[in-house]
Parts: structure tokens; C-alpha cells; sequence
């Protein structure tokens, strides 16, 4: 590795690496792109969807059908669980624009695989099997990594840190102090292996159509939620869980995933199929007050590293945030190194294009939504309000139908003060509205 | 979904060597031993006779869930080497 010379090393072969590594070689830079797992991909577990931006097309054109992504998603339920009964908004659209502008399921492995691929193609040197163990730092200023092996250093003027959720180099540069666990949660899942044509009938879907299915609550007070997402020829099912929360319930994720995933809002979704792996992930959920500055001298943050990973309790951001990072992170970086300039002062540049973009201004739109869902209530008293709220309004019992608000204020009443209600109905407002 | 195979359904590579090191002389005083069940892959077990946990790297899944939830800092916590570690499906 010392023979070679290279600009820039990129930490991370996940979407914002692969990303950002693709953009810096497009470039002209001498590109490095650094993966600790055998191959791209490895280390990914993710059963989620990535929904349409700019930055891939522009750096491949025809990437959404050139990408190996599963399905597209045409339907959206999202579902309010409770002890004996389930609540289930449906949202179906079967256009999704063309060109395209909607959302698509993925297995990260195969997509992580081809992305890096295309960094490769044009022209980034991609080593697996690499961990970067920390960085090399000089007057204030990052110029490069170490890494494990006889070689131990590779030195560049810009190093791209995509290290993923627990960044630790982030940490190490002093961008932040460590992420700590009521920011973070625990995503776990399980890889169910089913036939295409069986999804399509369970879901309600034609050839190549996607579902995703989310759930508030069933998580036994745990605050979190659960998912069930289509990929061509499996399901990912699994349950999302605040850190913080999780601990103090002294749960095991592995026994409220169990019970996930045999309960009836799941299990007839998987009848037959065959579980076939399980993993584990930690996802940044703090929204803006968790997201550090994500440029210094030398260094910039892209993806989960720099917390861009969110979701507001209706739908659920993070590999677009990912790419868009990345992507801008190499467009800075790129630009930086043509006019040889990597000073912390050159490289805010990159804090500035994220806050002019999407990413941070959706963070900032659904700042208040992301500190909602830490209230516990959203996800142990409130689903049953909503259960009993239902079971009445369908109820027939021979004593006379009672209005809406009244059935509403009886479900309430024994759970959660009417002075409590009404202000967390003023949160939810200012969350949403 | 049967609890006990689901671990057995992820591949490794295992080095040697373990890339996380548990400080034991904190757990006799751990207040909640939230590594015990917070771990998505069991690696942690409270050993009553040795008062602390017992820990397995084998079977890690490099979340970094032990991590966050050790508040009395008990753990030097890296990476596998490169190569090394929980390696998920390919297709």
C-alpha cells in the first residue's frame, strides 16, 4: 500500500462511502475506499427501504434500473398494536412516477456489493478485509488512518470517515464525545426466505411491487416498533428499540422479537417461509441534537457516522441521507484537494451544502416529531387507547352507541389524566402540523 | 421462529483473538447488568459463583449495544480485524 499515493482514503464501503468514493474518482481524485468486511456488504444488516434523491443519478445515470434493488413500494401500512387488537392505516399508490421518484426495498449486501463496485469502475482502489483502527492527526489536521496490519499507515490529505452508527472516528477526532444510548437504537431482524410469487399474494402485490409493513407498539413497553419489509424472494421482519428504553426494561431484544414475530399481526405473514439468518445493527435516532460538526481539517463525515439517520414515527430516513452525504462530501472534498486547500475553515463547506440540502432540513422539519417518540406513552398507553377506542366503535352489545369523544375520554380516563392528554395532544400537533 | 437456532444461522470468521476486553472488576457492582440481556447475541452471562459475566466474542454481531449500555465502562470495545468477525449473507 505505501507505493501507492493516494488523495483521498474513505472509511466505510456502506452507501455514503461507496458514495462519496465514487464521487471523489470521478473526479480525477486518487481515491481509496477502505471496507473492514470481506467484501461490501458483510457487515450490513438492513431490511429497509431507500427512497428516491438526486445524488445517485447524478453520479450514474439510469441508476434506478441499473441498481439491484428488490421492490418497489407501492403500499405502506402502518399499524397501531395493542394487547388484544391492531389498528392498521393503509396507504396504496401504484403510480410511483416515471421517471422514477418513489421508494424501493433492498438486500444491502448485493446493493452494497454493486455500489462499490461502481466506485471501482471509475477508478477508486477498494480493499476489503480492512479495519481502520484510528487516525493519523498532525497539527489539528486528519492526514490519514491507521490500519491493522505490517503497513499500519496510509496517509492522505482527505480522509472520508463512513465508519457507520458508533463513529468512531468521529470520537477520535473530537467531533463528538461518544454516542450514548438514549440516542441510539437496536435494530434486530430476521431473514425470512419465501417465494416471490407468495409474497406477492400475501402482500397484495403484482410482479416486482413492494409492501412495508410498520408497527407502533407490541413491544411490551419498550419504546420501538416493529417491520416487516418485501425483498424479491424474502421477508425482513424485525423490531426497532430505543437503547435507553431497552435497558431499563431489562428485555432481551432476541424474546420481543420472538414474540413479534409469532404474534397474529405477523406470523400468517410468514407461514412456509424459511428463517434464514438474524442480525443486529444500531441505528442514530436523536435526530439533530445528535449530529455533530462533520468537518475538520483533513476530515468529513458522511452516512451514520454523523447521526443522518432518523425516523418521525410515519416513515423512516437514513440511506438516502447516506448517499446524500456522501455524495457531498466528495463534491467538498473533491473541490478542496483541486485547490489544495484541506483547512477546517475550507472543509465547512460540507456542514454548509447538508444544511442547504434535504438532509438537515428534514431533520429540522421533524426535529420535535423524533423527540416525540421518546415519550414511553406513544408506545404502552397509547396504542391501547386507540385498541379500545375501536373495540368500541365496532362493539354491539345491545346498550345504546355512545359518540366518538365519549368512548375516547372513557379509554382514556383510567390510563392518562385529561391535562396529560391534551398536552401531548399540543406536542403531536407541533410534531406534525 | 425457535429462539435457540436463530444464532446458529450466522456465519464467522472467528480470530483468535477477542476484539472487545471486559474490565470483570466492575461487574460485582453493576447495578442492572443490562449487558446480560440487552446483547442481541447473548454474549454476555451472569456467572453467580464468579460474581461477574461471562463473556463470549465468538458470536458477536459488532452492533455495539454492550458498549452503550455499560455505563460503568467495563469494556474496550473494537472491531474485528479486517476479515474477521460476523459475516451476513450474501444472497
Amino acid at each position: 500500500m505505501a507505493a501507492t499515493e493516494f488523495d483521498a482514503v474513505v472509511v466505510g464501503a456502506g452507501p455514503a462511502g461507496s458514495i462519496a468514493a465514487l464521487t471523489l474518482a470521478q473526479k480525477g481524485v486518487k481515491t481509496l475506499l477502505l471496507e473492514r468486511g470481506e467484501r461490501p456488504g458483510a457487515k450490513n444488516m438492513f431490511g429497509g427501504t431507500l427512497a428516491w434523491c438526486p445524488a445517485p443519478e447524478e453520479l450514474i445515470p439510469g441508476f434506478w434500473e441499473k441498481a439491484p434493488w428488490e421492490r418497489e413500494v407501492v403500499k405502506r401500512t402502518l399499524t397501531v398494536v395493542a394487547e388484544t387488537s391492531a389498528t392498521s392505516m393503509v396507504f396504496r399508490s401504484d403510480d410511483v412516477g416515471r421517471p422514477f421518484r418513489g421508494r424501493v426495498t433492498l438486500f444491502r449486501p448485493a446493493f452494497d456489493g454493486w455500489l462499490a463496485a461502481q466506485a471501482q469502475a471509475a477508478g477508486a482502489t477498494v480493499v476489503c478485509g480492512c479495519t481502520v483502527e484510528g487516525l493519523v492527526v498532525r497539527d489539528g489536521r486528519v492526514c490519514g488512518v491507521r490500519v491493522g496490519g505490517p503497513n499500519g499507515v496510509v496517509e492522505a490529505p482527505l480522509v472520508v470517515a463512513g465508519d457507520g452508527a458508533l463513529s468512531f472516528l468521529a470520537k477520535e477526532a473530537g467531533l463528538h464525545a461518544g454516542v450514548r444510548a438514549e440516542q441510539m437504537a437496536v435494530g434486530v431482524r430476521g431473514l425470512y426466505a419465501l417465494d416471490a410469487e407468495e409474497i406477492d399474494g400475501r402482500f397484495g402485490l403484482v410482479r416486482g411491487q413492494g409492501a412495508t409493513n410498520e408497527y407502533l407498539g407490541g413491544t411490551d413497553g419498550v419504546r420501538g416498533g416493529g417491520f416487516v419489509y418485501t425483498q424479491t424472494e424474502s421477508l425482513s421482519v424485525g423490531l426497532v428499540l430505543h437503547l435507553d428504553s431497552l435497558k431499563a426494561s431489562g428485555l432481551a431484544p432476541y424474546d420481543l422479537l420472538e414474540r413479534f414475530v409469532g404474534s397474529v399481526h405477523v406470523a400468517p405473514l410468514l407461514r412456509g417461509a424459511q428463517l434464514v439468518e438474524y442480525s443486529a445493527h444500531l441505528l442514530p435516532e436523536a435526530g439533530l441534537s445528535m449530529v455533530p460538526r462533520l468537518s475538520m481539517g483533513g476530515m468529513l463525515v458522511a452516512g451514520d457516522a454523523g447521526g443522518l439517520c432518523y425516523t418521525n414515527g410515519l416513515t423512516q430516513e437514513g440511506m438516502n441521507l447516506a448517499l446524500t452525504s456522501g455524495h457531498l462530501a466528495g463534491l467538498v472534498g473533491a473541490e478542496a484537494l483541486e485547490v489544495r486547500d484541506m483547512s477546517a475553515a475550507r472543509l465547512a463547506a460540507y456542514d454548509e451544502r447538508l444544511r442547504e440540502s434535504f438532509v438537515f432540513r428534514d431533520l429540522k422539519t421533524y426535529d420535535r416529531a423524533i423527540k416525540l417518540l421518546r415519550r414511553d406513552r406513544l408506545f404502552s398507553d397509547y396504542p391501547e387507547v386507540v385498541g379500545a377506542i375501536m373495540e368500541q366503535l365496532y362493539a354491539s352489545d345491545g346498550a345504546p352507541k355512545r359518540r366518538v369523544g365519549a368512548i375516547a375520554r372513557n379509554a382514556l380516563r383510567d390510563r392518562i389524566s385529561i391535562r396529560e392528554t391534551l398536552a401531548d395532544l399540543i406536542r403531536i400537533g407541533r410534531s406534525y402540523l | 421462529m425457535n429462539l435457540d437456532d436463530i444464532f446458529d444461522l450466522v456465519s464467522y470468521r472467528i480470530h483468535p483473538e477477542a476484539h472487545i476486553v471486559v474490565d470483570y472488576s466492575t461487574c460485582p457492582s453493576c447495578p442492572h447488568r443490562a449487558c446480560t440481556f440487552a446483547c442481541p447475541a447473548r454474549c454476555y452471562e451472569w456467572n453467580d459463583a464468579r460474581d461477574r459475566v461471562d463473556f463470549a466474542y465468538e458470536s458477536c454481531l459488532e452492533c455495539g449495544t454492550c458498549l452503550l449500555v455499560c455505563d460503568p465502562g467495563a469494556l474496550t470495545w473494537n472491531y474485528p480485524a479486517g476479515g474477521y468477525g460476523v459475516r451476513f449473507r450474501a444472497t
